[in-house]
């Protein structure tokens, strides 16, 4: 089942959470909605599921109009974030739960139901906690139970509402690796919201990054990552460096740097910043050229397993660079605390600063985002 | 094997102090006063006091005094429901003082709201003028005791199921609708469960405060014998007359039966939660 969001608008207040949203999201895929808190992801979700309405625009699923149809007529399984079973039911009952309250002409049998929820529990593989009550499962198992008890009624739409968001790191990384299995063997459409970048990278077919109510940028995860389309994606997706400087005539110079950047070639003197991953940086031990390496001192060396981050400290204004390389290339050529070396980016990418600077030069710094991999 | 152990190593310290507190404590304001009550009755001796508390009037009075507060407790638990249900569920101006009003039977002298309620329901009062003419007597008839008791005991079941109400999570319920529930089966098997101990918590309050409620119904009730005349009125009377065994005998057969069902009541509670693990 497709489903096509066509104009949505949607205001709290004096709060815009939806502005004017169009995604088409074709069937079969599991689909994330990324962004901080309030971005209005969660809000889309809740629209598409019928538990929130919107004040403009339209929903269709596989061509039929569905965005004035009741949530109990969407057919749509919507998983939340705090699982929200029936705490009075068993297990077995709260899978049951969708089936049982069918009209009595749609409803199957004792016999089907028995079978359908077994055949759930199996899927989950907790079969042998029927006959518990939620109160005495782990979070991982009680949201294991919350999908199953959606799959129950064979939803068309699966919708997920930061499902993995209440547990711990180990059983968020379990279950999501469960969820992507999973959709492979169902394929059912689903979507799924999370403000958690590695999350949306590791699971998703098509991610959908948002920031204030609207969409930055689809794409596959590879194409999010590795060419953002905004600066806002840039920064919330990954660690970066971020350096501000000045686009003039196709060229970018950000402080000793100087880069060809031909998208700008009409640019004068404009307010530029440019990022780059800190696994996309080079260390040279030698200068190359007087305006393509920056000089810096190592300033802290951290090894994280696989992969060694270096903290550097820039020579000409004290400002702060992450580099990322593995283990090996660190083991080939180790730096030590202190070691003058020539930072090379290896992948820069240039935005024009759309607010014109308030201080007449920016002065250049390097910049370690915290909120990273 | 080891002897079964009353006191149990717990972090929590004062177990010793605290229950012997609570023992005295309830000893002191429950059971000696109760217990003075049985000694009194059992001066009779046993053919007596059965022919005291077994009296035709007596009879009537238990059937009264339990019948009327059962089905006052019983209305309470529906409507109070509905009241609760409103206070927690919408928003509305002069909501809050719609919340104070409840308390009120709380607070008003019981003696206050009877001779209200009496000069309300009587045959030339506000209502009472509209109702007889169809042939409603409410004021000094069984009935008029049931309004009573129905008004002091109000605020129980509100108050008991209003905080159940207000912790219920509104996803529980969205996801029942996402499941294809319709309202009446959300109510049905997802938020009544989950109010139902309170409910009956708030019944049984209710309940064993309609049993016990002297002042408001003894204006409204007309007191006749045999048909509006409540056991603790009875008691009074036998009082007044200096016969102090008999009001106690009559006491004490009020006590075990009130004891008796409440803890039946309580019985049934466990059950309901036993089933919800």
């Amino acid at each position: 089942m497709s489903i096509d969001i066509r104009g949505l608008y949607k205001r709290f207040g004096n709060f815009t959470a939806l502005d004017h949203i169009d995604l088409k999201i074709p069937a079969g895929q599991l689909v994330a909605l990324l962004g901080p808190s309030g971005c209005g992801k969660t809000t889309l979700l809740r629209i598409i599921a019928g538990l929130e309405t919107a004040d403009q625009g339209s929903i269709w699923f596989d061509g039929q109009e569905t965005g004035s149809r009741h949530v109990r007529e969407r057919r749509v399984g919507f998983v939340f974030q705090h699982y929200a079973l029936f705490q009075h039911m068993t297990v077995f009952e709260n899978i049951a739960f969708g089936l049982r309250v069918r009209p009595r002409k749609q409803r199957p049998s004792e016999t089907q139901i028995r079978a359908k929820v077994h055949e759930l529990l199996a899927l989950i593989q907790l079969e042998w906690l029927a006959e518990r009550y939620p109160s005495q499962l782990s979070g991982g198992q009680r949201q294991r139970i919350a999908l199953a008890r959606a799959l129950a009624v064979e939803p068309q739409v699966l919708l997920l509402d930061e499902p993995f968001g209440a547990l711990d790191t180990k059983v968020r990384k379990e279950l999501r690796r469960w969820l992507r299995r999973l959709h492979d063997e169902i394929h059912v459409t689903s979507v799924f919201v999370t403000h958690d970048q590695e999350e949306a990278l590791e699971v998703s077919d098509q991610i959908v990054v948002m920031n204030h109510g609207r969409i930055e940028q689809i794409g596959t995860p590879e194409a999010v990552y590795d060419t953002p389309a905004t600066p806002f994606v840039y920064q919330f997706l990954g660690n970066i460096n971020l350096f501000h400087g000045r686009a003039h005539s196709g060229w970018v110079r950000l402080g000793g740097l100087r880069v060809q950047a031909p998208e700008y070639q009409d640019a004068q003197h404009a307010p530029a910043m440019a990022y780059v991953r800190p696994h996309d940086i080079d260390l040279l031990r030698e200068p190359e050229d007087s305006d393509s390496t920056l000089p810096a001192t190592v300033n802290r060396i951290a090894i994280l397993g696989s992969l060694v981050r270096l903290e550097l400290r820039q020579t000409s204004d004290g400002e702060i660079a992450e580099v990322e390389m593995t283990r090996e290339r660190f083991a080939a050529d180790p730096l030590q605390i202190g070691d003058l070396v020539f930072v090379k980016p290896r992948h820069l990418r240039v935005f024009l600063q759309e607010e014109a600077a308030t201080e007449a030069s920016v002065p250049m710094h390097w910049h370690g985002d915290g909120g990273g991999i | 094997m080891m002897p079964p152990q009353l006191r149990q190593p717990s972090v929590l310290p004062g177990f010793g102090l605290t229950l012997g507190f609570t023992v005295a404590y309830l000893c002191l304001i429950v059971l000696i006063p109760l217990a003075m009550a049985f000694l009194e009755a059992f001066q009779l001796g046993w053919r007596e006091f059965w022919s005291v508390v077994s009296a035709p009037r007596v009879m009537a009075s238990y059937r009264l005094t339990f019948g009327a507060a059962l089905l006052a407790a019983a209305i309470n638990t529906g409507f109070g429901l509905i009241v609760a249900w409103v206070l927690v569920r919408y928003h509305f101006p002069g909501k809050r003082l719609v919340d104070a009003l409840v308390d009120l039977p709380f607070a008003l002298p019981t003696a206050v709201a009877g001779i209200t309620l009496t000069t309300l329901y009587a045959g030339n009062g506000w209502l009472g003028q509209f109702l007889k003419p169809l042939g409603i007597k409410i004021a000094f008839t069984p009935t008029g005791i049931i309004v009573a008791l129905v008004f002091i005991s109000l605020p129980f079941v509100v108050r008991t199921v209003q905080p159940v109400l207000e912790d219920l999570e509104a996803e529980v319920e969205e996801a029942a609708a996402s499941l294809g529930a319709d309202r009446w089966q959300i109510f049905q098997r997802v938020i009544f469960p989950a109010i139902r101990p309170a409910l009956l918590t708030g019944f049984t309050l209710a309940f064993a405060r309609a049993i016990g409620e002297y002042g408001s119904v003894i204006f409204i009730a007309g007191n006749l014998p045999m048909v509006s005349e409540i056991t603790p009125l009875l008691i009074v009377s036998k009082l007044e007359q200096y016969d102090y065994k008999g009001a106690a005998a009559v006491s004490v057969v009020m006590l075990i039966l009130s004891f008796i069902l409440l803890l039946l009541i309580n019985l049934l509670q466990r059950w309901n939660r036993s089933r919800q693990a």
